[in-house]
C-alpha cells in the first residue's frame, strides 16, 4: 500500500488528534467560560461550547475519512513537491513584504543620514514620494520573485510587468481616494 | 404601503438614485453605470483563463466601498456593480472552453466537449452564438424563479420559524454544504468545522477573547475578508501557480482555425435547441436553489439529461455529443448558468450563502451595512417603509437590467473578448495575486491581516491539494457567528431547555434531515469503495 491510498488514513487521524487537542487542551485552556454558565442565577451558553461543537464535527470527520473513506480510489495528498513550490513562493513572500514594510523607513534613514535631517517616516507615510516607496518595491519585487518562480529565472518582461502593474495599483488605490493608505503605511 | 408599491420604489432606486450625469436631459443614475461597468467587466473576467467572477468580485470591493463609502446610498451601486460581474463572467466562462479547449472554470469543462470540435470545424462562432443564447434564457429563468420564490420563502420562514427553528435550518444547511460539495463528506465536514473553529477564534460573549492565546492580534479575530479571500481567491492563486511551476514552459502557439460555413444562429436553430435548454433550466435552476451545490453538477446532470433526449432523436448525420453538437453546449451552458440566478435563493430569503459570488454580496451588504439578507428583509410593512426591501427589489432590478445587457450586447462583447485567452497565467495570477493583498490591506490598514490572508491562502493551498473544496469552510466561517447567536437565543428563549434544537417539531425534523443527509452520502462513499 503507498502512502497516496493511506492518505485518507493520515489526514483523519491528524484531525482526530487535533479534535482532541482542542477539547482537551486548547479550548478548555484558552475561554474563560465553560460549555455553560450560571449568570444572575440564570443557564446561559457559555463560550466554549460553540468551539468544542466544532471540534465534534472535526472528529466526526476525522473518523468518516478514517473508517468510511480509508479505502477511496483517489487521494491525492500533499507532495514533497507542493512543500517546496509552497516554501518557495512563501519565501518571495516573505522577502517581498519585509521590503514593503522597511523600505520606506529605510529610505527616511538613509536621506537622514546623508542629509543631516531628521525626519520620521511615521510624518510622512501619507506624503508623496515616501508612501509609494515601500509598496513599490515590495510589489514589484514579489510579483517578479513569483514569475521567476515559475519561469525558472528573472526575465525582463516579467519586471516590465511588475513595475506597470504596482504603478497601475497605485494609480487605481491611492491617487482617487485622500482616505487610503497602501500598505503598509497604514499600521507603520 | 402594498407590494406593488414596494416593487416600484425598487425600480426607482436603480433608475433615479444620484445622477452620474445626462444624456439629452436624461438623468442616468449611478447604480446603472455601476452593473454596466460590472458586466463588462464580468464578460471580460469570465472568458480569462485562471480568473472567475468571485475573484473580481473581491477584488472590486474594497474599491467600489472608497469611492461609495459606508451610506445607504452605497448599497446599489455596489451590488450592482458585483451582480453585473456575476452575470458577465456566467456568459464569458464559454469563450476559452469551444475557442480554445481551456474551461476558464470546472462547470465549462462540459462545453469545452461539443465547443471545441465544432470550433475545430470552422464553427466557432456558431458555438458561441448557441452558448450565448442558452447560458442567458438559463440565467433570465433562474432569475425569473428567484424574484418568485424568494419572497415568498422569506415570508414562510419569517412566519413560521423561531430561534431554535432558525439555529437548526442553520445546521441542517451545513451539514447539506458539508455532504455534497466537492464529493467527499467527510472532507465537506472537515472543511466546514475549520471554518466554524476560525470564526470562533477571537469571539465570543466574555470580556476575555476565546482561542486568542493570550495575542492581541488573534483577539479581534480573523477578519472576513482575510479568512474568504484568503481561502478562496489567494489558495486558487498558489495552487494555479504551482501548476505552472510543474508545465515550466507553455505548449505552444495556438492555433488559428478559419470560419466555414454558416455562422448565424437561425430561428429553426433556437427552436431546436429550446427543449435541451428548458430541461437544463430546470435542472439547474432546482440544484442552484440548495445551497451549496455548484454549478459543476447542473452542468454534468444537464448534459446527460440532453444526451439521453439526443440519442434518441438524432439523425444519422448529425454529430454525436462529443464531437461537436450544438446540443451538447446548449444543454451545459443553460445548466450552468441557471444555477446563479437560483443560487440567490437561499441569500435573500435565509441569508445562507450558496456559492463563492453570494458570499461577496454578503461580504458587500455586510460592509457597507443598512442590508442583512435574510429573512428580515421581505417584510412587507405598510405603515413605513421598509428600506431593505427596498434595496432587494432594486437588486432585482439590477438583475432584470443586466439580463438585457446579456440578451442585447453580451453576445458581441462575449466573441470580441477572445483576446483574453493570450494573457499568460504566469504574469497574471502573480499581478492578481497583489491586487488581492492590497484589497485586503486597505480594507483592515494592518500588516496581520495580509499575513492571516496568506496563512488562510496556505490552508485553500493544502485543502485543494487533498481535493478538499474550501466552500464549506468559507461558508461555516460566514455563519458561524449566526449559528452561535441564534443557539444562545433559542437556548434563552427557550427557558434554557438543553433540548431546544429537538423539542419543537419543525427544529427536530431540521436537526433529524441534518443526520439523514450525513448519513446518506457517508453510505453512498461507503457504497461506491466496497464495489
Amino acid at each position: 500500500m503507498n502512502l497516496s491510498s493511506k492518505s485518507n488514513l493520515y489526514l483523519g487521524l491528524f484531525c482526530l488528534a487535533v479534535a482532541l487537542f482542542l477539547v482537551i487542551v486548547w479550548i478548555p485552556l484558552d475561554t474563560d467560560t465553560g460549555l455553560v454558565e450560571k449568570v444572575r442565577r440564570r443557564l446561559v451558553v457559555g463560550d466554549a461550547l460553540a468551539p468544542t461543537v466544532a471540534a465534534v464535527f472535526l472528529a466526526i470527520g476525522g473518523l468518516s475519512l478514517v473508517f468510511i473513506e480509508r479505502n477511496a480510489s483517489s487521494q491525492p495528498h500533499l507532495t514533497a513537491q507542493n512543500l517546496r513550490f509552497l516554501g518557495s513562493i512563501f519565501g518571495v513572500l516573505f522577502i517581498g513584504l519585509t521590503v514593503m514594510r522597511y523600505a520606506g523607513p529605510l529610505a527616511v534613514w538613509i536621506t537622514n543620514l546623508m542629509a543631516g535631517e531628521s525626519l520620521e517616516y511615521r510624518l510622512l507615510r501619507d506624503t508623496a514620494p515616501w508612501k509609494y516607496i515601500g509598496y513599490f518595491f515590495g510589489g514589484t519585487l514579489m510579483i517578479t520573485g513569483i514569475i521567476a518562480l515559475v519561469e525558472n529565472g528573472i526575465s525582463g518582461r516579467g519586471l516590465r510587468i511588475a513595475v506597470l502593474a504596482v504603478i497601475v495599483l497605485m494609480v487605481i488605490y491611492d491617487f482617487p481616494f485622500d482616505d487610503i493608505l497602501l500598505p503598509p503605511n497604514g499600521d507603520v | 404601503m402594498g407590494t406593488l408599491d414596494y416593487i416600484w420604489l425598487g425600480v426607482l432606486a436603480v433608475f433615479q438614485g444620484p445622477e452620474l450625469f445626462s444624456i439629452l436631459g436624461f438623468a442616468v443614475s449611478v447604480t446603472l453605470v455601476m452593473i454596466f461597468c460590472g458586466f463588462l467587466l464580468g464578460v471580460a473576467v469570465g472568458a480569462t483563463p485562471g480568473l472567475a467572477g468571485p475573484m473580481a468580485m473581491a477584488i472590486a470591493l474594497p474599491i467600489l466601498i472608497s469611492i461609495f463609502g459606508y451610506s445607504g446610498d452605497a448599497l446599489l451601486p455596489v451590488l450592482g456593480f458585483l451582480i453585473g460581474i456575476m452575470k458577465g463572467a456566467t456568459i464569458g466562462g464559454a469563450v476559452p472552453a469551444i475557442l480554445f479547449n481551456t474551461p476558464g472554470t470546472p462547470d465549462a469543462f462540459m462545453t469545452t466537449l461539443d465547443g471545441y470540435p465544432m470550433a475545430q470545424r470552422g464553427q466557432a462562432k456558431k458555438a458561441l452564438r448557441v452558448a450565448h443564447f442558452s447560458s442567458v434564457s438559463g440565467d433570465t429563468f433562474s432569475d425569473l424563479v428567484l424574484f418568485v420564490c424568494a419572497p415568498f420563502l422569506a415570508i414562510f420562514v419569517e412566519a413560521y420559524l423561531d430561534f431554535p427553528e432558525k439555529t437548526a435550518l442553520l445546521i441542517l444547511s451545513l451539514s447539506f454544504i458539508a455532504a455534497v460539495i466537492g464529493g467527499s463528506p467527510a472532507k465537506g465536514l472537515i472543511s466546514m468545522s475549520l471554518g466554524l473553529l476560525a470564526a470562533y477564534v477571537g469571539t465570543g460573549e466574555d470580556f476575555y477573547p476565546r482561542l486568542s492565546v493570550g495575542s492581541q492580534k488573534l483577539a479581534q479575530g480573523f477578519p472576513i475578508a482575510t479568512a474568504v479571500l484568503g481561502v478562496l481567491i489567494i489558495g486558487a492563486i498558489f495552487k494555479g501557480m504551482e501548476e505552472l511551476w510543474h508545465e515550466k514552459k507553455s505548449k505552444g502557439t495556438i492555433a488559428v482555425v478559419a470560419d466555414s460555413g454558416d455562422q448565424r444562429l437561425s430561428f429553426a436553430d433556437m427552436r431546436r435547441l429550446l427543449p435541451y435548454i428548458s430541461r437544463s433550466a430546470v435542472v439547474g435552476t432546482a440544484i442552484g436553489a440548495l445551497p451549496g451545490i455548484g454549478s459543476t453538477l447542473a452542468a454534468t446532470l444537464g448534459y446527460t439529461l440532453g444526451k439521453n433526449r439526443y440519442q434518441k432523436r438524432k439523425s444519422v448525420d448529425d454529430p454525436d455529443f462529443g464531437t461537436g453538437a450544438p446540443e451538447g453546449i446548449a444543454a451545459t451552458e443553460a445548466a450552468n448558468s441557471s444555477v446563479s440566478g437560483a443560487n440567490l435563493i437561499p441569500v435573500l430569503s435565509l441569508g445562507i450563502p450558496g456559492n463563492a459570488a453570494a458570499v461577496f454580496l454578503i461580504l458587500a451588504a455586510d460592509s457597507i451595512g443598512g442590508f442583512n439578507p435574510g429573512p428580515s428583509v421581505f417584510k412587507f410593512t405598510k405603515d413605513a417603509v421598509n428600506p431593505e426591501l427596498v434595496v432587494a427589489f432594486g437588486l432585482f432590478t439590477a438583475m432584470f437590467l443586466a439580463n438585457i445587457l446579456n440578451w442585447t450586447i453580451g453576445g458581441f462583447f462575449m466573441r470580441s473578448m477572445a483576446i483574453m485567452i493570450r494573457i499568460p497565467k504566469q504574469f497574471l495570477l502573480p499581478v492578481v495575486l497583489l491586487v488581492t493583498l492590497t484589497a485586503i490591506y486597505v480594507q483592515e490598514t494592518r500588516m496581520e491581516a495580509i499575513w492571516f490572508a496568506l496563512g488562510f491562502g496556505i490552508l485553500g493551498y493544502a485543502m485543494r491539494c487533498f481535493a478538499m473544496s474550501p466552500l464549506p469552510f468559507v461558508i461555516a466561517f460566514i455563519l458561524g457567528s449566526k449559528l452561535e447567536d441564534s443557539a444562545r437565543q433559542a437556548f434563552s428563549a427557550s427557558g434554557n431547555d438543553p433540548f431546544f434544537l429537538i423539542t419543537s417539531p419543525i427544529a427536530a425534523a431540521f436537526i433529524a434531515l441534518s443526520v439523514v443527509v450525513v448519513t446518506i452520502a457517508l453510505r453512498g462513499q461507503a457504497k461506491v469503495y466496497q464495489n
